[in-house]
């Protein structure tokens, strides 16, 4: 493995049954991830990109294969160990910000704090300093529906750094924003990235790749082509 | 997560789903108040039934008879021994933990009691002089010396002599006053009429000198103690023949016991001697024991409406969890482990159940307040109708030290329980589907 691979996924398989049919999500996938890298998972519906994030993010666990993760073999953990790697190394930043509504902006962000069993005091640090960076230090006390589109993905972005995780997910990050604030989002995680953060995005949008360093595309679960940004 | 996050988590929760957590707590309110009302009014029934319990005799004395008694009901036969002979209450007498047993006859003839031309009535009791002290008698007045036709009467005894050329019924007045009449150191004539040989009726008088008279005891202000002999001259006057106690035995013995606690495993041994024995403990203990049952009955009527309430609960919370599925996901995505999930369900389920059990609580001791003084309103009436007083306020529903906390343990527990499904189906439920539910 060299130095700097942070993921190590080989031979994974993931079938749902569906009815009948098999479906294969994932059919011998094999990829390395490096520190510090910003890629993306593309392809069309069913490609199985979705999948591969979810085992990534500890989710769900694979049929076959193994993810090793920092040196760890993730396939292998119980549901516990699955709840305490999601809690120490994922963060995740979905399509539709899954923001609790009834929390303010700060709450949200500290959220995932509650169940490292951080204290109070340093939970409300915590999340001003996050949404802080993400531009967002005037509206702390705002509840989700009194923010923007552009402005919920920010916190819900704020929420997946919380506990300093080693990988970070997109499922779709700019799929519900307009254009506009989808670059912003975009901008926002190159930023992260420069500063080292390892990021993974799933899209089928290609503008997202632009800002990528690595792009995969994958076909009916297995990878197809893989293209990297020009420097 | 630790207990002070839990909790918080939880408040914040029920806040959301107010209306809906305080409807679903209002069945918890209906069944913990019910099972407060319905045990209180058990425990004011019991203590009215049972709170003078020396209404039901002295604590340290157990009555016997002989096991004929018993057969006469049915019950299988006690054996020969089972006769209150003058040797086996000898015997009884020796026994461990007996401090004085006494033959007690009543004198089994119709007698007429007169003190000049007043007519009284009495039970007239033959008992042995030697036991009197043994036995709690309190001579409120005179002595405590029975014999030689000197009696002990009584508290009521005095009450009872009225002036047959009155109004019957009306009590005597002399001298206008009010007073009972006083019997210490009067002369009661008692007077017994059978047929003679002959046919004809012949009368024996005999004149009784009251030397003493007891404290009010409610279990024998009406007796007149006698001597056993002079009891037994009487009863064997009217019959025409001495009974014979050395094979027939007594028809009656009381039993004096040195250690009230000793009382029941002594009436225990004597009952398994083939007697037929009671005390007041025993009764108190047979009452206590139908009125727990009782209290269980209306303890069980009350749980079947918490019973109700915990599947309000639990549907409640189905709801709540099918409306915060993406939550949930999103619970276990920033690592929320099963036992978080979990813990956060079934406590709010248990919160909906110890809210509602501390608003039941409070609601059952107003309903049962209100209940107390409307019945003794009523009571007061009855009573102020028929021309008496209360002595006491009577109690109708009382409500015991345990029970309000019993009532919010239950319901709490109620709650928690009926959170453990719900929190399952949470629990159950797979991050990636629930993160995409709509």
């Amino acid at each position: 493995m060299a130095p700097d691979t942070l993921i190590r996924i080989q031979g994974i398989k993931r079938h749902f049954i569906l009815g009948d049919s098999v479906v294969k999500a994932l059919d011998g996938v094999d990829l390395d991830i490096e520190q510090g890298e910003m890629m993306c998972l593309m392809g069309p519906s069913g490609s199985g990109k979705s999948t591969l994030m979810n085992l990534l993010g500890g989710l769900d666990t694979p049929d076959e294969g193994t993810i090793v993760v920092g040196g760890r073999d993730i396939s292998a953990l119980d549901e516990n160990e699955l709840a305490l790697y999601r809690r120490q190394m994922v963060g995740f930043v979905f399509q539709s910000f899954n923001l609790i509504p009834t929390m303010t902006a700060l709450e949200n962000v500290s959220f995932p704090l509650i169940f490292s069993g951080t204290a109070p005091a340093e939970r409300k640090a915590r999340g001003e300093e996050l949404l802080d960076m993400v531009g967002l230090a005037d509206r702390m006390d705002h509840k989700p529906t009194e923010l923007s589109g552009g402005q919920q993905q920010r916190v819900a972005m704020a929420r997946a750094l919380a506990n300093d995780p080693q990988i970070l997910l997109g499922d779709e990050p700019t799929g519900n924003l307009d254009s506009k604030t989808g670059v912003e989002v975009m901008e926002m995680l190159r930023k992260l990235n420069e500063q080292g953060q390892t990021i993974v995005l799933v899209t089928h949008d290609p503008r997202v790749s632009q800002y990528t360093t690595r792009s995969i595309h994958m076909l009916d679960g297995r990878i197809i082509e893989e293209e990297l940004a020009p420097l | 997560m630790n207990f002070r996050d839990l909790l918080r988590v939880v408040w914040s929760n029920l806040n959301r789903m107010r209306g809906r957590a305080i409807m679903t707590a209002l069945g918890v309110v209906i069944g913990t108040a019910a099972i407060v009302v319905l045990i209180a009014l058990a425990s004011g029934l019991q203590e009215s039934a049972t709170g003078d319990a020396t209404a039901f005799g002295p604590v340290n004395q157990i009555t016997l008879l002989p096991g004929a008694f018993f057969r006469a009901f049915g019950a299988p036969s006690g054996g020969d021994e089972s006769v209150l002979t003058p040797d086996i209450i000898k015997e009884i007498g020796r026994r461990e933990g007996v401090t004085a047993i006494t033959p007690k006859e009543q004198v089994a003839a119709p007698t007429t009691i007169k003190l000049n031309r007043l007519v009284g009535s009495g039970t007239l009791t033959g008992i042995d002089p030697l036991v009197v002290r043994d036995m709690g008698l309190e001579v409120e007045r005179g002595a405590d010396i029975l014999g030689n036709w000197t009696v002990i009467v009584g508290a009521k005894v005095g009450e009872s002599f009225v002036d047959p050329r009155e109004r019957s019924g009306t009590q005597v007045q002399r001298n206008g006053s009010e007073e009972p009449l006083d019997l210490l150191g009067q002369t009661l004539s008692v007077s017994i009429t059978k047929l003679g040989d002959d046919g004809k009726p012949i009368t024996r008088t005999v004149r009784l000198r009251v030397g003493g008279v007891l404290e009010e005891t409610g279990s024998d202000d009406y007796a007149i103690y006698m001597a056993l002999a002079d009891a037994e001259d009487l009863t064997s006057w009217y019959s025409g023949q001495r009974p014979d106690r050395r094979n027939d035995g007594y028809s009656q013995a009381v039993v004096v016991v040195d250690d009230t606690q000793q009382l029941l495993p002594i009436q225990r041994e004597l009952e398994d001697d083939g007697f037929f024995a009671f005390s007041a403990q025993s009764t108190l203990q047979q009452i206590n024991i139908l009125f727990a049952v009782i209290q269980a009955v209306f303890g069980g009527i009350g749980a079947i409406a918490l019973l109700v309430a915990a599947i309000g609960i639990a549907n409640t919370m189905i709801m709540s969890i099918l409306e915060r599925t993406r939550e949930i996901g999103l619970m276990k995505a920033v690592g929320a482990t099963n036992r978080d999930v979990m813990s956060i369900f079934i406590a709010e389920a248990g919160a909906i159940g110890f809210f509602g059990g501390i608003a039941g609580v409070l609601f059952g001791i107003g309903a049962a307040k209100v209940i107390d003084v409307i019945a003794q309103a009523y009571i007061n009436a009855q009573l102020a109708s028929s021309g008496s007083t209360s002595s006491d306020p009577i109690s109708i529903a009382i409500i015991p030290i345990w029970l309000p906390i019993f009532a919010i343990v239950f319901s709490l527990i109620i709650g928690l329980a009926s959170g453990i499904y719900p929190a399952l189906r949470a629990v159950q439920l797979d991050p990636v589907n629930a993160l995409k539910y709509e």
